[in-house]
């Protein structure tokens, strides 16, 4: 049985309850153990990163410190966490000076870091450990009729040269685990283009005009749902509906689904395990089209 | 197109200040070329940010307008121009280290304060609350282990981060 | 042995010198000295009564070594030696001192100190010249024939000045055709004439006059009597020395005999197969036999061997009214002995699919540079009409993308230098074609720096063209419509633009062309960090290379334009006839030699000579044994610095030459100051000295001057020595860190001078006692300066006390 250190950020816990929930209960039919371990904290992501650099490096590899005493490889769900903890992974891996001097500061809290474990994402683990092939088998409903608008975000991808996930202009990994429930990923305009999520709370109207192109384009293109990867994103894109309904008066109603989820379903997990109801966007849609 | 007076704002050693910081290395191989500006999902959008525009501000050493602007707190860190840039400049990565100097001289925009605050209180930027955290086990979620908030507390206190809050509370 | 009997010449240059120094003390001093056979004193030495003094003494056998010390040694130096040389005095018998800008100029403010330098800088010489041995001339072979490798301009114009002079020319060229890029890229700017215009070759008597020039095909530049051009040819080994190359080609078959081919394309229109024309940006397809385009040489079709059915179909064999067409051709191989190889390789365009946020490669209607030169061609894929390749109908709004992939940190750093001229050059041909075609360019910067560049670039803005100063993000391609939408910023305007267009055309990076690696390696010649073969030095040394007898011309060395191309290859032919001109190597063997019995096999001297002069040779069944080839030695000494049991030394610089030098420097003190010893390279080091000298800086008397090849010569033990032989400190001068003429020399020099400090320290002697300085020529004032500061130094360190065994 393959272990993790399951890495849960803040938002998931706070918000998204139900991203927790379709993650826990995948990952463990498909196989993958999630060990929770103590004293996690937040991973730093840019809000504190716009604060200090040197500090949330620090927290970065502190947490990756946890997961080096426990002998575990880091899962994140949430991209941010990933895009943080793996940056800061690979950053203190590569570079010796920076390496010491934030070691300097994790001495403080007694801990150092190491460098001997590595920061993945839950995309990775499904396409390494479980596998495109047995991820097919694995799959009891028809989901041949769903039309999945894949985003990812932006912090799964960027800065490739040190997250190295996948390919930054031609990604496909999302799309082919889409594919591998028996889903259609389509194309549709600007697919890799920021939510604009991270300004919201700042610049509320710049950060709603560019949600709003997001759902107009996936809308456009036929999809019936907006797959997401990251809870600011689903964020943005989910209760930004609701804004843009009542700031455009436009309604789309398109529903928007973290990875985790439709694979829950995809696995024969039964919707109501799932607290779903917890979404701004119906998603009954969705789940019509899954038999 | 607003006049301006034909005042002398550099700060020459503004840039050098940038590029001593973490996130800021790269920051004087700009040429200015504009790859980042047309990457730019948010300059698209509204004038005020320009990613080639700060950058260049930055190397003029137009340190007052940039600091305490609205500019530097625009970029959405989508990473799309670091991706992009042909001279690797750490275009975000530098909008992040010009952020930084702003907030140690006590520009700091209320939301910043509170992921702040967040943190030092609970070890993390969004609060749990108890709500949430009761109904974990009516999901199938199991409890919540603690953050490990005193350790936290001493990494703020190692790299002065507590203090940079201070000043913006005494401010 | 015979007795060796020194004259000593001493030149005041015009009394000049005796109102500083005191001559009549120096000849006095000179005369006791031991070997000194002869003194006399003069104005000048190196010309004139004087210099013939110095020869009627080598003639009459009064002497038989020469110490001079004149003025601006190198310029004298020169001529007495040529001067010796034909009295039947071997040259290197002579050691020549410059007293003026040494010592006489430098110390003008303390006469009698600088009297007693000059004793020991004469003491020095003296010492030296009784140790110094003749040195040989030799000759090795320089063959009078030429490889060339590559047929395009660079190799064609290189190629006719050397055949008009009379070598063996052997053009070699891996395409079945000749032309390279050129053919290809229809006209050259500034002028916009013809890419296959060259000069006619001067045989051409008959046919030419003195201004004429015609495309390559009808020049008569293939019929100059001792030019042999190989195509479908590459080289596969190279052996041998400078002047003495025995080079492997291997010749591809053609399937058509060069001799019975008359050209009737009756072939191609039998030949069933159609595969995509490369040559034609696949804009069209060929035929398995084919000749790119009518004007070609030799005009001979070729078989691709890999699209052609052979004898499976041979329908071209039958119809042949010739006979011509020979599929059972062999690869052949052929050796040539060549004298001295050129480089003209050439450069390829860059392939920008890696650049993926452009999608060249998966959207058509996106194009490079040279595939839109073969559109507009009238000979092209498309007749000369511009068309959007999806769908073949005309293109009226194009744009065009400079430095895709160039300036870029991701794929080539550099600037290619020549895409801004091409792309406008297309622009304005398009705007000729078509006035009504809406042409625009996204450029980071114009560079147009050549002549009548700018007027380019004028008449560019003048017909319309649009320009837009930034660098697009992206490339997309919008369904609805059809058309490709360039995302970029105009700085100028602060707006976003999203452009669209029927045809983008990419100004992709000029890169080294394919195969450059391994053909270095077969040369044995070195690439400079952009991976183009190293010009030694752009300035100094033009075309050559590391390796006399190995030179590069045109794009291989950097992309270039046709004019600079034109130079490039002109010169590079005129380097190599002067180098096989007499048709032998003439060289003095001031060479390094290795003493076998004590060479340890340690393999350090090999890989440290920069020229590569340095080979391991079977000694017996286990050992190698260092060799040096006295062709390739420059004289430069590094060997001798490093090997670590000094079984290698230089012939003009025997150590125990050195160690007298050294001593007789530091014998005499005359001053109440520290003495230092000055060691300095024969480049930039000495230099410094003499033009401080020279602008008559004064620095203290107590520093004396010992010069050396390079500094890279010098071992950790030499340091040592100089303390032992009486210096209180010692400077280390040489050129510039990463500007040393012998390339490591001075950078290793660096190495050994921390690693002395340290032993130094161990020794209970001060480190700072030992400095190395870094300066070139023009740098005069700063040495007076390091020269007084480390007198000041050693002065407030007191005086060295060595412990005596």
């Amino acid at each position: 049985m393959t272990s993790y250190a399951l890495f849960l950020g803040c938002t998931i816990p706070a918000r998204q309850p139900f991203y927790e929930v379709s993650a826990r209960k995948s990952l463990a039919k498909l196989g993958i153990e999630l060990v929770d371990l103590e004293n996690m904290t937040c991973c730093a992501p840019p809000p504190l990163q716009s604060i200090d650099l040197e500090t949330s490096l620090s927290i970065a590899a502190y947490n990756i410190c946890l997961a080096e005493e426990a002998d575990l490889n880091i899962v994140t769900l949430c991209t941010g966490c990933f895009e943080s903890l793996a940056m800061a992974n690979a950053t203190l891996k590569e570079n010796e000076k920076l390496r010491a001097r934030v070691n300097k500061i994790l001495s403080n809290a007694g801990k150092e870091f190491k460098g001997n474990k590595e920061v993945k994402h839950y995309l990775q683990v499904l396409m390494n450990d479980v596998g495109l092939d047995r991820l097919k088998k694995s799959v009891s409903k028809d989901l041949s009729k769903l039309k999945v608008a894949s985003f990812s975000g932006c912090h799964l991808l960027r800065p490739s040269a040190l997250l190295k996930f996948d390919d930054p202009e031609r990604p496909h990994i999302f799309d082919d685990l889409i594919g591998a429930l028996g889903a259609e990923s389509i194309w549709y305009r600007n697919k890799l283009k920021c939510c604009g999520g991270l300004l919201r709370g700042y610049a509320d109207d710049v950060a709603l005009a560019i949600a709003r192109e997001k759902i107009v384009n996936t809308t456009k293109a036929g999809a019936d749902c907006i797959s997401t990867l990251c809870p600011f994103c689903f964020l943005t894109l989910d209760l930004g509906q609701m804004l843009i309904k009542s700031t455009f008066h436009e309604e789309y109603n398109i529903p928007v689904l973290h990875y985790a989820e439709l694979l829950s379903l995809g696995l024969g997990i039964e919707s109501k395990e799932l607290v779903l109801d917890f979404h701004k966007i119906r998603v009954d849609n969705v789940l019509n089209k899954i038999s | 197109m607003e006049q301006r007076k034909a005042e002398n704002t550099n700060d020459l050693a503004f840039s050098k200040e940038i590029s001593s910081r973490l996130g800021g290395e790269t920051v004087t191989l700009c040429y200015q070329c504009g790859t980042c500006a047309s990457s730019c999902p948010v300059a698209r959008i509204t004038e005020k940010f320009n990613p080639r525009e700060v950058i260049k501000m930055s190397l003029w050493g137009e340190k007052k307008e940039i600091l305490s602007g609205d500019a530097i707190w625009l970029c959405c860190s989508c990473y799309n121009c670091q991706e992009r840039c042909p001279q690797r400049v750490e275009i975000a990565d530098v909008i992040y280290a010009l952020r930084n100097i702003a907030i140690k001289e006590g520009n700091v925009p209320n939301i910043y304060s509170e992921f702040a605050a967040g943190l030092l209180n609970e070890g993390r930027i969004v609060p749990i609350s108890k709500f949430l955290e009761k109904k974990r086990p009516e999901v199938g979620l199991p409890p919540l282990k603690p953050a490990g908030v005193d350790a936290l507390r001493k990494i703020l206190s190692a790299t002065g981060f507590d203090k940079l809050q201070k000043k913006e509370e005494a401010s | 042995m015979e007795e060796v009997k020194i004259g000593v010449f001493l030149s005041d240059c015009g009394k000049q010198l005796s109102e500083i120094l005191d001559f009549d003390a120096l000849t006095d001093y000179v005369k006791k000295v031991s070997g000194v056979a002869l003194v006399a004193r003069d104005s000048e030495f190196w010309r004139g009564s004087g210099l013939q003094a110095i020869v009627d003494a080598v003639k009459d056998g009064k002497i038989n070594r020469v110490v001079v010390a004149e003025n601006l040694p190198k310029l004298s130096e020169v001529k007495i030696v040529q001067a010796v040389e034909k009295a039947g005095l071997n040259p290197y018998l002579v050691a020549v001192l410059d007293l003026k800008d040494h010592c006489a100029w430098p110390h003008r403010d303390k006469p009698l100190e600088a009297t007693e330098k000059a004793k020991a800088m004469l003491l020095a010489a003296i010492e030296r010249a009784k140790l110094l041995e003749p040195i040989e001339k030799l000759q090795f072979p320089a063959l009078k024939s030429v490889l060339i490798i590559g047929g395009g301009i660079a190799g064609i114009q290189a190629a006719e000045d050397l055949a008009d002079l009379g070598f063996k020319v052997h053009l070699v060229e891996k395409a079945p055709f000749l032309g390279g890029l050129a053919a290809r890229a229809g006209r050259f700017f500034p002028t916009d004439d013809c890419s296959i215009c060259i000069q006619s070759p001067a045989s051409d008597v008959k046919t030419v006059t003195h201004t004429s020039r015609k495309c390559v095909y009808r020049s008569g530049f293939t019929e100059i009597p001792n030019l042999n051009i190989l195509t479908n040819s590459k080289i596969v080994g190279v052996e041998g020395v400078p002047g003495n190359y025995k080079v492997t080609i291997e010749k591809k078959p053609r399937y058509v005999n060069e001799l019975k081919c008359v050209g009737c394309d009756l072939c191609t229109t039998v030949c069933p197969v159609e595969v995509p024309d490369e040559y034609n940006a696949k804009l069209k397809t060929r035929k398995a036999i084919y000749m790119n385009i009518p004007n070609v040489y030799p005009p001979v079709y070729v078989i691709d061997e890999s699209a052609c059915k052979f004898e499976d179909c041979a329908k071209c064999v039958e119809v042949c009214p010739t006979k011509a067409i020979e599929l059972n051709q062999k690869s052949k191989k052929t050796t040539l002995n060549v004298g001295s190889i050129i480089v003209a390789t050439g450069f390829q365009e860059y392939d920008p699919s890696v650049i993926k946020e452009y999608h060249y490669g998966e959207y058509p209607d996106i194009i490079t540079n040279l595939e839109f030169a073969r559109m507009i061609d009238g000979f092209g894929p498309t007749n000369g009409t511009i068309i959007r390749p999806s769908n073949r109908k005309p293109a009226k709004r194009i744009v065009m993308i400079q430095c895709v992939g160039s300036r870029d940190r991701r794929w080539n750093p550099w600037c290619s230098s020549i895409c801004c001229m091409i792309s406008l050059k297309h622009a304005m041909l398009i705007k000729s074609a078509y006035p009504d075609a809406d042409v625009t360019i996204c450029y980071i910067d114009v560079r147009t720096t050549g002549r009548e560049h700018e007027y380019y670039y004028e008449k560019a803005r003048e017909m319309g063209i649009k320009f837009v100063k930034g660098r697009p993000t992206e490339i997309v391609h919008d369904p609805e419509v059809d058309l490709l939408i360039v995302d970029v910023e105009d700085q100028i305007s602060r707006k976003f633009l999203e452009l669209e267009a029927d045809l983008v055309v990419l100004a992709p990076a000029m890169v080294p062309a394919e195969g450059t690696k391994e053909l270095a390696e077969i040369l044995g010649i070195e690439l400079d960090e952009d991976g183009f073969f190293k010009e030694y030095n752009a300035k100094l040394r033009p075309t050559e290379t590391k390796l006399r007898g190995v030179f590069l011309c045109g794009g291989a060395t950097f992309p270039k334009d046709a004019p600079t191309t034109s130079l490039h290859a002109h010169s590079a032919a005129i380097k190599t006839a002067k180098f096989l001109n007499t048709g032998k190597i003439v060289k003095d063997q001031k060479t390094a030699v290795v003493n076998e019995e004590y060479c340890g096999d340690c393999e350090f001297c090999p890989v440290t000579c920069p020229y590569g002069a340095i080979t391991l040779e079977p000694k017996d069944e286990e050992h190698f044994v260092a060799k040096v080839s006295d062709l390739l030695c420059e004289g430069c000494g590094i060997c001798v610095g490093t090997c670590p049991v000094n079984a290698i030394e230089l012939r003009h610089f025997r150590p125990n030459q050195i160690q007298a030098q050294m001593a007789a420097l530091m014998s005499i003190n005359g001053a109440s100051k520290p003495l230092v010893l000055a060691v300095c390279c024969s480049e930039c080091g000495g230099t410094v000295v003499d033009s401080s000298g020279m602008a008559k800086m004064q620095y203290p008397a107590n520093v004396r001057v010992m010069k050396v090849p390079c500094t890279g010569f010098l071992q950790v033990h030499q340091f040592l020595r100089a303390f032992e032989a009486g210096a209180q400190g010692v400077m280390v001068v040489g050129c510039k860190s990463d500007g040393c003429h012998y390339e490591v020399g001075v950078k290793k020099t660096e190495k050994k001078v921390e690693l002395a400090k340290t032993l130094l320290k161990e020794y209970g002697i001060e480190p700072e006692r030992l400095e190395i300085f870094n300066m070139v020529y023009i740098e005069g004032d700063k040495f007076a300066e390091a020269a007084r500061m480390m007198t000041e130094k050693l002065e407030k360190l007191g005086p060295l006390q060595l412990m005596k065994t």
